[in-house]
């Protein structure tokens, strides 16, 4: 019975298919273990558990470590290009850490990651992308596509499954062969191709802005304050985004920056402009 | 996050100066990260000298205020004269001790003037054990920056105008590190002759 | 606390089982502070270091001249600590013998450092760690981390216990938050500069003081690195002992 069952399963392939599985194995393998470092576990049975207990506020809200959190990031695609627009405040439970965080993680010259969930999942693995596709460069003599650099980062996350890591990011460039590209990459493994995406705890109220006013033919301009005009609204209703409104603009030479705009200003400003935000006196 | 008095967020504080009393809150009403409403004052006139702030689970918030307003007006009314500042203080530790099993989610505060105009201010637990203080008490989920702040810009006998200033800029400060309050911020100077109010521009993230 | 110590006697009889739990931390307390002027640094912590309502020691140093005019110190779990700064010496040692002596940069210091806290990233450092110095230009420069290694540049950072206290009292002070001109009606902001040093040192005592005042884990002494083109220099103050 064995013997018949054995000449399906899988270890009975010819020698063509073990060499590719083989080849690829050993690949893959020796590159990861020089590329990613080694990673301290605390030393009982179940570190995931160990982890949970003492940096999740979540689940155990008198946990020691509180790992920063909090945010709204968003970016879009249109006829232009790319806008990225984040805001920049870092909460640790109820006390705002910071007020101005980057968010934006500039990968190389052409391609830019946003940051939402933990700061140091994000800011250690967006830079670490960063290596990776400076040696794709090298050896490949061509630039790496957004697919395969966004791939490169969810792959790695996934390795990390279940280990705690807390990642919402979005990868984005501009590329010959894609033209501009956004990717959603999460801490869950999922990667997601879009034309527009916010993320963090205030994603809805972004989305709410900036779906009610999205075109495909916006100009720049147009484009680049809706970008800001959505984080507003976010850094406004979410008690945990706020600070600054950091926006990028991404075309096919590369991505620049256009500035960093105070909510404390920008709100009455706009408010004041739009005659809009008519909940709030003054 | 559950904790019942961190559920709506807010914060207050009081101060004093030289013969005068400021008291202070911000207009924060939040369910969690969402901000719900930015009128939600924290501070209620008792009479024309006394006034009191109080911050925690809003819903008790607004009922402490109306059993206070009722418990105030049965006094005027069997006493007629006004409530004394430390009277109405140990009505208030009377009132919460009443549920000390099971208690106000609220941190309240008192100040105002006495008969011969004297300040006077004070802070409470949740189970009304009074903190009779010189210099400032403070209240809600920015407590701790605010005692921060307070620590750090206090001074004693400001005039009314510069205890304004440093009340605040005690206040914004701390409440721009915390994430449960802000989104606008009243402030009460309480001298012998008259109440002002101020209501302050801030930052609305 | 959830954790409960095993007991040794076996006779004993428990009616509910006794939980095992790894905890490996503990808080020691205390607070640290950070402020970078135009061409100095300075950053103070308090001296006292305490397990629960006890305090260990009236005088323990945490923050140390690593080298290299670069002060460091990592507050919260005092054993954490200690073991981030030896390792960062170490490494700053083999790194000066395998590239003849070069002088390593605040920016780089801080880069390493991000991998130092983040290769424990599944079993964290507790600590906030502070590093500051002077940039390549000569302006002073801190640089604030969380436990895992997400880390910024900052003008000035309060870490440890009381940070809570002493941060918004900065934001006021250092810059100049919700500070206007007189007489603008809030419409012209108080514009930036920088602090002298003899300004910062006054700022970092009222601090300091101000929060031994409300925190109990803060208190005994005030130690004070400043860094200038010069060196390094410390300075020691008092604070309330109760």
């Amino acid at each position: 019975m064995n013997t018949i069952a054995s000449q399906f399963n899988n270890n009975n392939r010819n020698h063509v298919h073990h060499e590719i599985n083989e080849s690829n194995g050993g690949y893959g393998g020796v590159d990861k273990l020089e590329l990613t470092p080694t990673m301290t576990l605390p030393p009982i049975s179940q570190p995931t558990d160990f982890l949970r207990a003492h940096t999740d506020d979540a689940t155990n809200p008198d946990c020691k470590i509180k790992i920063a959190h909090g945010t709204t990031t968003l970016a879009f695609r249109y006829k232009k290009g790319i806008v990225i627009a984040v805001d920049s405040r870092a909460s640790q439970g109820n006390w705002t850490a910071s007020q101005t965080v980057h968010k934006v993680i500039r990968i190389n010259p052409m391609l830019l990651g946003t940051m939402a969930g933990g700061a140091a999942d994000c800011q250690y693995w967006e830079t670490w992308l960063g290596t990776q596709c400076r040696l794709h460069e090298l050896r490949e003599k061509e630039r790496i596509s957004v697919a395969a650099a966004s791939k490169i980062l969810s792959n790695l996350i996934y390795e990390y499954k279940g280990m705690g890591l807390s990642m919402g990011t979005m990868i984005c460039g501009f590329t010959k062969k894609e033209g501009p590209t956004v990717y959603y990459v999460d801490s869950d493994g999922t990667r997601l191709k879009g034309d527009l995406f916010c993320v963090g705890s205030g994603q809805t109220f972004a989305y709410g802005v900036l779906d009610s006013e999205y075109k495909w033919d916006l100009t720049e301009e147009e484009a680049l304050y809706l970008g800001k005009r959505s984080i507003l609204a976010a850094a406004h209703r979410d008690a945990y985004s706020g600070g600054t409104v950091n926006l990028y603009h991404i075309t096919e030479e590369g991505w620049t920056y256009h500035g960093n705009y105070d909510v404390g200003d920008l709100f009455w400003e706009v408010k004041s402009q739009e005659k809009s935000f008519n909940n709030v006196d003054g | 996050m559950s904790d019942p008095s961190s559920i709506n967020g807010g914060s207050a504080l009081a101060m004093v100066g030289k013969d005068c009393v400021a008291i202070a809150c911000d207009l924060r009403l939040g369910s969690q990260s969402l901000g719900l409403a930015n009128n939600f004052e924290k501070i209620f006139k008792i009479n024309d000298k006394v006034m009191m702030g109080l911050t925690g689970l809003a819903s008790d918030v607004t009922t402490l205020h109306e059993l206070f307003r009722f418990k105030n007006n049965l006094y005027e009314l069997r006493e007629e004269r006004k409530i004394e500042p430390s009277t109405f203080a140990n009505l208030v530790s009377s009132t919460l001790y009443e549920k000390r099993f099971g208690p106000w989610f609220t941190g309240p505060l008192v100040a105002g003037l006495d008969k011969h105009n004297k300040p006077f201010i004070c802070g409470f637990d949740s189970i009304g054990c009074i903190d009779y203080a010189k210099d400032f008490v403070v209240s809600g989920t920015a407590s701790d920056q605010l005692y921060g702040m307070c620590e750090g810009l206090y001074q004693p006998n400001l005039e009314p105008e510069d205890l304004f200033e440093t009340i605040s800029q005690s206040l914004l400060n701390a409440v721009d590190r915390d994430t449960l309050s802000g989104w606008g911020a009243i402030v009460y100077i309480i001298t012998k002759d008259k109440v002002i109010k101020k209501v302050l521009r801030t930052r609305q993230d | 606390m959830n954790s409960t110590v095993a007991s040794e006697y076996s006779s004993e009889i428990h009616t509910t089982p006794i939980e095992h739990r790894f905890n490996p931390y503990s808080d020691n307390g205390g607070t640290v502070l950070g402020i970078a002027g135009k061409d100095f640094a300075v950053l103070a912590g308090d001296t006292r270091q305490v397990e629960g309502y006890s305090i260990n020691s009236r005088y323990e140093q945490k923050i140390f001249n690593v080298g290299d005019d670069i002060v460091m110190t990592a507050n919260g779990f005092a054993a954490d600590g200690s073991a981030l700064i030896d390792r960062f010496r170490n490494q700053l040692k083999w790194y000066k013998f395998d590239h003849n002596n070069k002088k390593l940069s605040v920016a780089s210091s801080a880069r390493y450092i991000r991998h130092l806290l983040y290769s424990k990233r599944f079993f964290p450092y507790y600590v906030s760690t502070l590093i500051a110095g002077l940039d390549d230009e000569g302006k002073g420069c801190v640089y604030s981390f969380d436990p895992v290694g997400s880390y910024e540049r900052e003008q000035c950072r309060a870490g440890g216990a009381a940070a809570s206290l002493i941060m918004p009292f900065l934001d006021n002070q250092v810059n100049f938050k919700n500070q206007y001109q007189p007489g603008s009606d809030g419409t012209e902001k108080k514009p930036l500069r920088y602090l002298e040093l003899d300004e910062v040192l006054e700022l970092v005592k009222d601090a300091f003081s101000s929060a031994t005042e409300r925190h109990i884990q803060v208190g005994d002494g005030l130690e004070i690195f400043i860094v200038t083109k010069e060196g390094v220099r410390t300075e020691y103050y008092p604070l309330k002992r109760d």
